[in-house]
């Protein structure tokens, strides 16, 4: 392990070397591979785009750590479930204009996959509370394969289309400028990610509910000693990841192709998010998620793109031995009481 | 008491009838009845190759349900036997794919075995047919799986019915020099299929003339392109060929569409299902790659040999999945079963399950010639276990929504 400096000065020195030295690295390969400005502009547009949906995945498994101690790892099931539950309910026949319809889509299946949340904690999690957390979040696997299996099941093997939000249809518009390409679903994204945040940090700080489950996640013993039910909040938190989930996987929905086995990549990339940002913060959850995505991309632009989902899991190791805070925690570790 | 005495005296009666009856219809009892003959079928009707392994099993369902239904097959004893298919998941597992095959060859002691959907699995079940001598017919396409990569033979008991990525690079190439290109960029998933896709298409390419000038692979998972766009833009290539299957497949055209909208792309014979096109939308437009029969039946000529038996399947398996698209490898598995239903034939009723499985190989190697299957017309060999050419496939353009036949004359 590498001797951090101690004083503040010679921190920012090695922060600003450290970053001089990457980019140098960064350019000296794009420039073997013959790649302008306008590339690295892409990479990182398109970076920002993945990465907000993996903070939105960072989100949910934040939301639950910090309040119950588990890692959920049926976060990615969530956005599978947002993703084709919204899917199905637009393809149904009812009679309305197809933007109402997506309305009704997006807001039934939020509330569906919530609903899931709140069901799989209730029938999964809370029989079992007392036992060790090692088991808990082994529990959380098996809920993993229980919600896949049943997808299948349900959705069968076949990939699906939700229309691109600007459009109502598959194709999406596109802006051009200076060689770089942006979908209109990218600005979605992006918006709903702010939405998402602002109504957090309303809900977190603003509500009783909320400050309860903060409270719950300071200190889950002092919480009970003032009246808060920590079983209530731990099943709010389960809504609250799904509901994150549901949304993260709707407003990606029109720039993949949902199918029912989507969620497992996509909640181990969620996890680096979370770990990124140390795993007990909501804006380091956020702040990790875009940093993974934008660096995710622009290692694979200037190596070898097969090797994009080594990049994520080198992160994850390389944060969990040298800062398992995260990159922008302060020091403290994990949410465990 | 009342009770115990009641139930005893019910199963008397019971017992009585049961003896009863037997009696009523006790036959002459002069010989044993034809023995059942058993086929092992194995695909990946769940997991990542769920959109290929289950048309598979479905058509496997399908085929023993027809073949029992017919009084099953007419052994070299003129006598029927029935035909049991015993139907595993694998999950595109290999160690699932190896036990599996392990459990059919030597727990369920089936004659011959139709395993598996994936180039990788398959490939991982190779030593197990070979060690216990038992004929596996593959439904993958990559060339390893029937041949030794050291040797250049073929392994005797491997099989394979679909077409390989040797004929789909074929046509690309053709094709892309018709178009007069020069310079191509390959993109591919990273696992079996897509690196098979990779070695096929740029020995192919290169063959005939044309310069691989950028190659860069992504996950079956992945959704984010600007990486691989960044090195195709940068590479200055002309034209960019796909080695994958849907979805993803779908997402690497929409982003090459997106990023080069005047970019032409070709694709594997992996996309010919009607996923691709209904997921990539207006990107599949105008995109070319070969095709199985059994996709594009519409444009199958009418004096091709295969056509019949094509209209038959896809009848069949219509009504026996109440209307679920074709796909061609639907079709590998028909071809696969049914070659292993006919050299059932060939097995003697009462000999060992040794010269069973021998007589079951050895049929398949010099009996099917000429064979018209779905996915092309079949002469198997000691030296060419897959016995299809180029023109098992049909070149075709995506226009309207729909794969068109696209014959050389309309390059």
């Amino acid at each position: 392990m590498p001797r951090i400096p101690r004083s503040k000065l010679a921190r920012i020195a090695a922060i600003i070397v450290l970053t001089v030295a990457i980019t140098a690295l960064v350019i000296g390969l794009g420039s073997r591979k013959n790649l302008q400005p306008k590339h690295y502009v892409q990479l990182i547009l398109d970076g920002f785009r993945g990465g907000s949906i993996y903070a939105l995945m960072a989100l949910g498994y934040v939301t639950v750590y910090t309040v119950t101690g588990i890692i959920n790892f049926a976060q990615g099931e969530f956005v599978m479930l947002g993703a084709l539950i919204s899917i199905s309910v637009y393809n149904m026949p009812l009679p309305l204009p197809p933007a109402a319809r997506l309305v009704v889509a997006v807001g039934s299946s939020i509330l569906l996959t919530t609903l899931i949340g709140i069901i799989v904690e209730r029938v999964a999690i809370y029989p079992a509370r007392l036992s060790p957390t090692v088991t808990l979040i082994i529990i959380t696997i098996g809920v993993t394969i229980t919600l896949r299996a049943s997808a299948l099941l349900i959705w069968g093997a076949d990939p699906y289309v939700l229309p691109a939000f600007s459009t109502l249809v598959l194709e999406d518009h596109i802006f051009r400028f200076g060689g770089v390409t942006l979908q209109a679903q990218s600005l979605w994204i992006w918006g709903t990610l702010a939405v998402v945040l602002v109504l957090l940090y309303v809900f977190l700080e603003h509500t009783i509910t909320g400050k309860a489950l903060r409270a719950c996640a300071v200190n889950r013993r002092a919480a009970q000693l003032v009246g808060i039910n920590p079983s209530r909040m731990s099943m709010l938190s389960f809504g609250l990841a799904a509901a994150l989930g549901a949304i993260g996987g709707i407003v990606m929905g029109p720039v993949t192709r949902p199918i029912y086995d989507m969620g497992l990549m996509l909640g181990l990339r969620g996890f680096v998010a979370a770990i990124l940002g140390g795993l007990v913060s909501a804006p380091g959850a956020v702040v990790g998620g875009l940093l993974l995505g934008v660096v995710e991309n622009i290692a694979a632009g200037v190596t070898n793109p097969t090797y994009k989902s080594v990049v994520a899991f080198v992160i994850m190791i390389g944060i969990l031995l040298l800062r398992p805070q995260g990159i922008i925690g302060r020091g403290e570790t994990g949410g465990e009481q | 008491m009342k009770t115990n005495r009641m139930s005893l005296v019910l199963a008397l009666l019971m017992v009585a009838g049961m003896v009863l009856a037997g009696c009523a219809q006790a036959p002459p009892a002069t010989e044993a009845p034809p023995a059942t003959y058993k086929i092992g079928f194995n695909s990946s009707a769940t997991g990542t190759y769920a959109t290929l392994g289950l048309p598979e099993a479905k058509t496997a369902e399908m085929i023993q349900e027809q073949i029992n239904a017919a009084g099953g097959v007419v052994g070299p004893d003129g006598k029927k036997h029935e035909v049991e298919i015993i139907i595993y998941d694998d999950e595109n597992e290999a160690d699932k794919t190896v036990s599996n095959v392990t459990r059919l060859i030597l727990e369920d002691e089936v004659i011959v075995v139709v395993s598996t959907t994936g180039s990788g699995t398959s490939i991982a079940e190779i030593p197990v047919c070979q060690e216990n001598q038992t004929a596996c017919i593959s439904m993958a396409s990559a060339k390893p799986v029937t041949s030794d990569s050291e040797s250049g033979t073929e392994h005797k008991w491997m099989f394979k019915t679909p077409q390989t990525n040797g004929h789909a690079g074929a046509w690309q190439a053709a094709y892309l020099s018709a178009i007069g290109i020069s310079k191509v960029c390959i993109l591919h998933t990273d696992d079996g299929y897509g690196t098979d896709c990779l070695a096929n298409f740029k020995a192919q390419a290169e063959a005939a003339g044309l310069e691989v000038v950028y190659e860069a692979g992504y996950a079956k998972t992945d959704t984010e392109f600007s990486a691989q766009m960044a090195g195709v833009e940068a590479s200055g290539c002309e034209a960019v060929e796909i080695g994958s299957t849907p979805p993803v497949a779908s997402l690497a055209a929409i982003a090459v569409r997106t990023a080069m909208p005047d970019m032409p792309i070709t694709l594997g014979h992996g996309v010919c299902n009607q996923p691709f096109i209904d997921t990539a939308g207006a990107a599949a437009e105008g995109t070319v790659f070969p095709c199985g029969k059994v996709t594009v039946i519409d444009e199958v000529a009418d004096d091709d040999p295969q056509k019949p038996v094509l209209e038959q399947y896809i009848a069949d398996y219509t009504e026996f999945t109440d209307g679920e698209s074709i796909s061609t490898f639907g079709g590998h598995a028909w071809d696969a079963v049914m070659m292993a239903v006919e050299a059932l034939s060939a097995v003697e009723d009462g000999a060992s399950l040794e010269e069973q499985r021998a007589a079951v190989r050895d049929y398949l190697e010099t009996k099917i010639v000429e064979w018209p299957g779905i996915s092309g017309l079949f002469t198997f060999s000691a030296s060419d276990h897959n016995g299809l050419g180029k023109d098992s496939l049909l070149f075709v353009k995506v226009v309207d929504g729909k794969g068109v036949a696209f014959p050389e004359s309309e390059w």
